[in-house]
């Protein structure tokens, strides 16, 4: 009793020492450049400026495809292990996947619908 | 190769990721640290499958893979919110909250 | 490893009886969606309300007919026993007041309390367009119904991937909840965003921990886990970690100190409705689960949790009554009493007797209850740019509206723990629990923290009725039907079930053992 916490203990501190050790490194280390736009206040109801076209970012819409193509590729995952073992599993197995992809296919025709899939 | 190997590599990510979760200020960056948490996990569950023989963790890497999937999601969506209305994606800047 | 994956499948034997109210939830929320890419936008509210109050209403219905019939279903993955049907049907009751905090649509004159669309810049000449057209964010009812069907598989999950899935069903679309406010945007975009990485940290923890347990015991069942222990000749440290680490998990969740520092700027952040969502059903949903992880699976290593829980009781109740009574922003004080509530039914979950079971079951309904008709009020409240949080500007306003003011002090002195109140019930019986259990000392701390409570409950009812309201102060504003019903009900109830506790009681204690 006690002695199994010992290592535990042990990785706290080490933890806890590396933490501290890598935020004073930044501190002592990093570039201090401070100017006055980073120490204003921010003022809300101001319009956002406009930023120029591509000026170093991605448009929003790469990200919302990334997103979408994220959620329906991931999806696929369940239907290869199905696949593989299609024939041991039986009516059951392709009643549940069936209504997998049926719960898909609504949130597909939801950001069809919403306008997820156009460009502009 | 024994699965110990794959623990201890588990635990060493799981440990960097909540490290990197406390001192990272980029909010993309915190929240890879918590993918790279997540998959720690997944490691780990796989290499006990290993260990007892069972399928139950493979399976349960599927699972946490597609959560983590939708994870990302909600949280791209969260921050990229914050990012067009506030230009930034550093988790100290927004602070409204703290008075 | 061929070995392994030519094993004979059977087809899995699910009670779908026993799993309805989650499957009618669920359902209802795809076709929510549906119903938000196929019906047009003026027409969507109400189709969504029909389609909500249909399915709460369905779902406690199937709920408490089938109420009783305790079972393992789901080749073992899924427990629907005594305490997993009664916060379900709590759950689902809870929403349906929920739903109706965040059906209100006549407080703000420009429509309900959620942005007209979510992803036009706050500020901007897009936002005033839309405002304008009275566009409002209908995509919240799927979420929601999503978020309430995670929850009802929260608290009957028994293994800990069911638990994590659950869990995860259950968090995500409050994320989103939390960010879709019509006033204050970027508070409410920074709350989700704070909610969002702590959030999915404290699931990183809770999924770490299942993985340490399945390391342990081979098995992610609760049952097997506990067999596994029962089993155990000495001491082992992946299990331990293992609890750590789910605890962690768990803490985060209901926002035990030192986990909490997400609560309160959440709370003050989300739309009043989502904080009285969040600070109500989540804590019923994750206190449930933290009650049956401990009590099912970890029991047999009592003697290694109970300290960490001890100390984690008394730093919340401590720590979040101290900074409760620093607030000046009402928000901000409903969210660190919520906290305090968790220290106080941690005390419960460390009694690891049937009395917990059920005290903790009755805490949480009385809790749940105020806790809806406190988050109401404060929508009612309003000055010219929204809700007035600012405790200066509920001065007097007994004076002005006495009725609003008076159920205001009812439920702040349920919270406080007063006799003749529902709150005075759950803190009894929890307290009972604790010294059944050998908890004494925290018990003691328990009670002193309630003193100190009540002390700036009361200071927040004094400033209501004996101070002279501001020139300039903010209106009460009269609400449609929706939210006059949910705070009636929650007023009304809270004085029952202080003065007649006794059917609450005995529904709970019929209710108090988990099955494995």
């Amino acid at each position: 009793m006690g002695a199994e916490y010992i290592p535990v203990l042990l990785l706290g501190a080490l933890a806890f020492a590396f933490a501290v050790f890598s935020v004073t490194l930044a501190t002592l280390t990093g570039p201090k450049r401070y100017n006055r736009a980073k120490r204003d206040a921010y003022e809300c109801g101001i319009d956002p400026t406009p930023q120029p076209m591509g000026g170093g970012h991605f448009s929003i819409k790469y990200y919302l495809t990334a997103m979408l193509f994220i959620i329906f590729d991931i999806e696929i995952v369940f239907l290869y292990p199905w696949a593989v073992s299609f024939g041991l599993m039986g009516v059951f197995a392709l009643v549940e996947v069936i209504l997998f992809i049926v719960t898909v296919f609504c949130v597909y025709l939801f950001v069809w619908r919403r306008g997820g899939l156009e460009w502009d | 190769m024994t699965p110990e190997y794959y623990i201890i590599l588990s635990a060493i990510l799981f440990t960097l990721g909540a490290l990197g979760f406390l001192v990272r200020r980029n909010a993309i960056i915190v929240f890879m640290c918590v993918e790279l948490m997540l998959n720690a996990s997944n490691l780990a569950f796989v290499g006990f499958a290993n260990q007892w023989g069972n399928l139950d963790g493979q399976t349960i890497a599927f699972y946490v893979m597609v959560v983590a999937a939708a994870e990302v999601v909600v949280g791209l969506a969260i921050i990229l919110m914050i990012y067009r209305t506030r230009r930034s994606a550093s988790v100290d800047e927004p602070n409204l909250l703290k008075f | 490893m061929n070995e392994l994956i030519a094993s004979v499948f059977e087809t899995p034997v699910i009670n779908y009886r026993q799993l309805s109210p989650i499957l009618i939830i669920l359902g209802a929320a795809v076709i929510s969606v549906l119903v938000e890419a196929f019906v047009p936008r003026a027409n969507r509210r109400v189709v969504q309300l029909v389609l909500v109050f249909l399915a709460l209403i369905t779902a406690i219905i199937w709920a408490v007919t089938g109420a009783g019939q305790q079972a393992i279903t789901g080749e073992g993955a899924i427990a629907v026993d005594g305490p997993g049907t009664f916060l379900q049907i709590t759950i689902l009751i809870v929403s349906v007041f929920v739903a109706m905090l965040m059906a209100e649509n006549r407080l703000d004159p420009a429509g309900d309390a959620f942005t007209a669309r979510a992803n036009s810049l706050p500020g901007s000449e897009d936002e005033r367009e839309y405002t304008n057209r009275g566009w409002t964010t209908t995509e919240l009812w799927p979420l929601f119904l999503f978020s309430v069907g995670g929850m009802l598989l929260f608290v009957v999950a028994n293994d800990l991937l069911i638990l994590f899935v659950a869990l995860e069903v259950m968090s995500l679309p409050l994320y989103l909840m939390a960010a879709i406010a019509r006033r204050r945007r970027l508070l409410s975009q920074e709350a989700a965003m704070k909610y969002f990485l702590l959030g999915a940290f404290g699931s990183a923890f809770f999924l770490y921990g299942s993985a340490m347990a399945y390391g342990f015991a081979g098995s992610i069942r609760l049952g097997d886990i506990a067999n596994a222990i029962s089993a155990l000749p000495g001491p082992n440290g992946l299990i331990i970690a293992a609890v750590a680490l789910l605890s962690v998990g768990m803490f985060f969740k209901i926002a035990a100190v030192p986990f909490h520092m997400w609560a309160p700027d959440v709370y003050v952040g989300a739309p009043s409705p989502v904080t009285a969502f969040m600070a109500s059903c989540v804590k019923i949903a994750g206190v449930g689960v933290l009650l049956r992880v401990m009590y099912v699976a970890f029991s047999g290593l009592a003697w290694d949790w109970r300290p960490l829980f001890w100390i984690v009781s008394i730093v919340t109740m401590l720590v979040a009554t101290i900074l409760a009574l620093t607030q000046t922003d009402i928000k901000r004080m409903l969210a660190y009493s919520s906290i305090s509530h968790a220290g106080f039914l941690l005390i419960a979950v460390i009694a690891l007797n049937p009395q917990g079971i059920a005290s903790t079951l009755i805490y949480l309904v009385v809790y749940a209850t105020a806790t809806v008709g406190a988050f109401g009020i404060v929508t009612l409240v309003r000055g010219p740019s929204g809700e007035a949080t600012h405790l200066s500007q509920w001065a007097g306003l007994g004076k002005r509206s006495p009725l609003v003011a008076g159920g205001f002090a009812i439920l702040l002195l349920s919270f406080a723990g007063i006799p003749l109140t529902a709150g005075f019930i759950g803190k009894f019986t929890v307290f009972g629990a604790g010294i059944a259990g050998g908890a004494t000392p925290v018990v003691i701390v328990g009670a002193v923290a309630s003193m100190i409570a009540a002390f700036f409950y009361v200071r927040v009812i004094v400033l209501m009725f004996f101070t002279d309201p501001a020139e300039d102060g903010p209106t009460v504003v009269t609400p449609s039907p929706f939210t006059g019903i949910a705070i009636s009900v929650s007023v009304i109830l809270t004085v029952i079930f202080g003065i007649f506790p006794q059917p609450l009681i005995e529904l709970a204690e019929k209710a108090s053992i988990f099955i494995r």
